[in-house]
């Protein structure tokens, strides 16, 4: 490939950011804001907030086949089309396009496109605590976390402050509270429930989910209408996405040129001065291989797909992957399990309903494991997330019996009251659960396949068996009947919170990235999606990645400026 | 219990054997079919449809089109097993019609087409549950169970379904957590 000088100086910027997704937008936006000329790549087509919904605001009559995935569909995409259906699709791979390898059963939920799935993600946000940072350290299992909760809370605040998120303030420690817009309200067994757990053990409680919905106006965005259709993108702004809020904002700096269409495939390692020099990309349109200049590189392309370029990012300095002295990368690959829970029915508050679709649920912040000496079958602990409401049609359907007036009578009014709840649970890392790049296949445009090789062990199973039990016994406490546990024992990925693949950690022999989200080996390389994470905590990520990713532009814009990179 | 029942029953009962696979086979696997042929069953699904949700105050599954939505959703929608079983149980049930009743389902009274559709909603599913699920599993929901699953689905997910027989809240702006059940409250019909 011949690159002349003008190409080169046309294709140099301050900044190249890999992935628009949630941190990706973030740090696109951070550095923007900064007044450096940055470039954000994204593999896939683009979405414009508004303009590129085109299910948002369908009605369930407009889809012809219901809410049903057609079999086609579903032998196209077997893995994809077990998250979303018709409405969504069009925020998901195509998994035939994009192939990649399980060893064990391991669902890769992907949205290759401007904002990634920060279009499609659960919302959640809750910041991690000192009981996380210093949990590796403590059970001697893996590396110590660089940072603590002071480190990084400042910044929890700074992104919350941001994106908007509704929650009630709880004063706890294992679940340190934020800044909050108005919390969402619950609903009368929600509010039951919460009594109960209250009145039974003073160390649990109930709470309001914390989500990136707007209870009020806020940057321009929101207030959430209560439709709970966020998954097809919101016209009303109502949930942050990276399309709804930083990329725009970027944009306005005058300092961003979007690509999309740019897979990338490599970090260019300079061998004189030490440093990425940039990075090279397939146009997905025309198949052009190009090259982009840069003095820093933010990594935001997910999970396993950074580890999967960090390993395809070869050079003599570095044989087996970039930044790779430690052999960590692609390794400890971790994600939450929430398979295991209850059900439950309750006889009261037939006079009572509720009006609106609030797009949350409610939280049992973590009440296990938080003193050293609880004698558990298992280490660290698990939040619980659900939600309650009266039965409606589709619940009701398959549990009628007969047919004619009476049914429909019975299918077309509210049900008894129900509950579902389920534990999210901390995922210890494992250095066998890794990311591997394929030596033979490759993918349509050359690239290596992936390859996942990922289960849930013994500390997750023996967690699991806790949460059945413990969620069964707090609906009977509470009074609910036809108590049902259970536990899907869904594969690896299937909480959709993959990280752990370039872990932080103080001491480069034994990880990637240093409490900056610096390479410790390539210093104007930073990496703050969710491979970064050192530990997985048992709270929802996106948060911790905005955090960190803030934090880590503010670093290398210092770090810039004072010309050290 | 019927022959089919019958031999199903003794196909389970003794497991997958390949003797009373094929034993079962001769008399329900090969038997031929089309489910685009569906489309001419269209006017005993529309029928069918409205005896499982029919017209009261509010609209019935007949004038929400529902059978147009339950042929799309079994042709494009579910596995060749489970349009077997469906067209088969169709099939079925216009044959008993014709040696019980000695005329076709569309010319049966109205109380003679709900004694048919009984007599096949009792038929479906054994009183066990395991036994329920290994046939599921393998040759897909019986007949009245998925008839009336695309029944209840298609009615209210259709837009007279949703907004007349059901309460339909197309941008609620506000949510309220607890609020008084109103007199003769309809279920909301998206969640």
């Amino acid at each position: 490939m011949y690159i002349s000088d003008k190409n080169v100086r046309l294709n140099t910027y301050d900044a190249i950011v890999i992935g628009s997704g949630i941190s990706g937008g973030w740090a696109a936006m951070e550095l923007c804001k900064k007044g450096l000329k940055t470039l954000l790549l994204e593999r896939g087509r683009d979405v414009k907030h508004n303009q590129d919904y085109p299910t948002a605001m369908l009605n369930p009559w407009d889809f012809e086949l219901g809410f049903n995935n057609t079999l086609k569909d579903v032998e196209m995409n077997p893995i994809q089309s077990i998250a979303r259906g018709p409405a969504e699709k069009h925020f998901y791979v195509n998994d035939t396009d994009h192939p990649y390898i399980q060893e064990k059963p391991f669902n890769w939920f992907r949205g290759y496109h401007v904002g990634g799935r920060s279009l499609t993600w659960g919302r959640q946000c809750y910041r991690l605590s000192d009981l996380d940072f210093e949990a590796n350290l403590k059970d001697g299992i893996a590396v110590d976390w660089p940072i603590r909760y002071k480190d990084i809370a400042p910044w929890y605040s700074y992104v919350e402050t941001h994106i908007g998120v509704s929650g009630q303030k709880e004063n706890l420690a294992q679940l340190p509270d934020g800044e909050f817009l108005s919390p969402m309200e619950l609903n009368c067994i929600e509010k039951h429930l919460g009594d109960s757990i209250k009145k039974n053990d003073q160390n649990r409680l109930l709470t309001i989910a914390r989500v990136a919905n707007l209870t009020r106006g806020w940057d321009n965005r929101g207030p959430c209408q209560n439709r709970n259709l966020c998954s097809r993108g919101c016209p009303f702004g109502g949930y942050f996405s990276s399309n709804s809020s930083t990329i725009p904002a970027a944009m306005a700096t005058g300092n961003l040129t979007l690509r999309p269409f740019s897979i990338v495939t490599e970090i260019l390692y300079d061998e004189h001065k030490k440093k990425a020099k940039g990075v090279r990309i397939i146009d997905a349109l025309t198949n052009e291989v190009l090259e982009f200049y840069s003095k820093i590189v933010f990594v935001n392309a997910s999970t396993i797909a950074t580890a999967g370029l960090l390993l395809n990012s070869t050079s003599s300095r570095f044989p087996n992957g970039f930044g790779n002295d430690s052999n960590q990368v692609g390794h400890n690959l971790m994600d939450h399990h929430s398979s295991a829970g209850a059900t439950g029915m309750h006889e009261g508050y037939q006079d009572m309903y509720y009006k609106g679709r609030r797009p949350s649920g409610f939280l049992i912040p973590r009440f296990k494991n938080l003193k050293d000496n609880e004698n558990l079958s298992f280490k660290r602990g698990y939040n619980i997330q659900g939600h309650g409401e009266r039965q409606e049609w589709m619940d009701k359907a398959n549990a009628l019996t007969g047919f004619g007036k009476d049914f429909k009578q019975q299918l077309t009014t509210p049900g008894p009251w129900t509950v579902w709840m389920a534990g999210w649970g901390e995922c210890l890392p494992y250095y066998e659960n890794q990311v591997t790049l394929d030596a033979q296949l490759k993918d349509k445009w050359g690239q290596p396949l992936l390859k996942i090789d990922f289960s849930f062990k013994e500390n997750e199973s023996n967690m699991m068996t806790d949460i059945h039990d413990t969620s069964a016994e707090i609906l009977e406490t509470a009074g609910f009947k036809n108590v049902g546990p259970f536990n899907y024992n869904r594969p690896g990925g299937s909480t959709i919170h993959e990280m752990g693949t370039a872990r932080m950690g103080n001491d480069p022999k034994t990880s990637v990235l240093n409490k900056f989200n610096q390479m410790h080996e390539v210093n104007n390389v930073f990496i703050t999606d969710g491979s970064c994470m050192t530990s997985s905590a048992c709270q929802n990520p996106s948060l911790t990645y905005m955090a960190l990713t803030a934090r880590a532009c503010g670093y290398a814009y210092d770090q810039l400026k004072k010309g050290i990179l | 219990m019927n022959r089919r029942s019958y031999l199903k029953n003794i196909f389970i009962i003794t497991g997958i054997g390949a003797v009373s696979l094929s034993v079962f086979k001769g008399f329900e696997l090969v038997r031929p079919f089309d489910i685009r042929d569906l489309e001419k069953k269209r006017d005993v699904l529309a029928e069918l449809a409205e005896i499982i949700i029919p017209e009261t105050a509010t609209p019935g599954a007949k004038s929400a089109m529902v059978h147009d939505y339950i042929i799309n959703v079994m042709i494009n929608c579910n596995l060749p097993k489970q349009q077997r079983r469906f067209f088969s149980g169709l099939e079925d049930l216009e044959e008993y019609s014709l040696n019980n009743y000695t005329k076709k389902f569309l010319n049966c009274t109205s109380a003679e087409k709900h004694d048919i559709l009984e007599y096949f909603s009792l038929q479906s599913g054994y009183s066990n549950r395991t036994l329920d699920k290994i046939d599921n599993k393998l040759f897909g929901t019986p007949f009245f169970i998925k008839l009336r699953q695309l029944t209840v689905e298609g009615f209210c997910q259709s837009q007279l379904g949703a907004t007349k027989a059901l309460a339909y809240d197309y941008i609620p702006q506000t949510f309220e957590g607890c609020i008084s059940l109103k007199p003769n409250q309809k279920s909301w019909a998206t969640k």
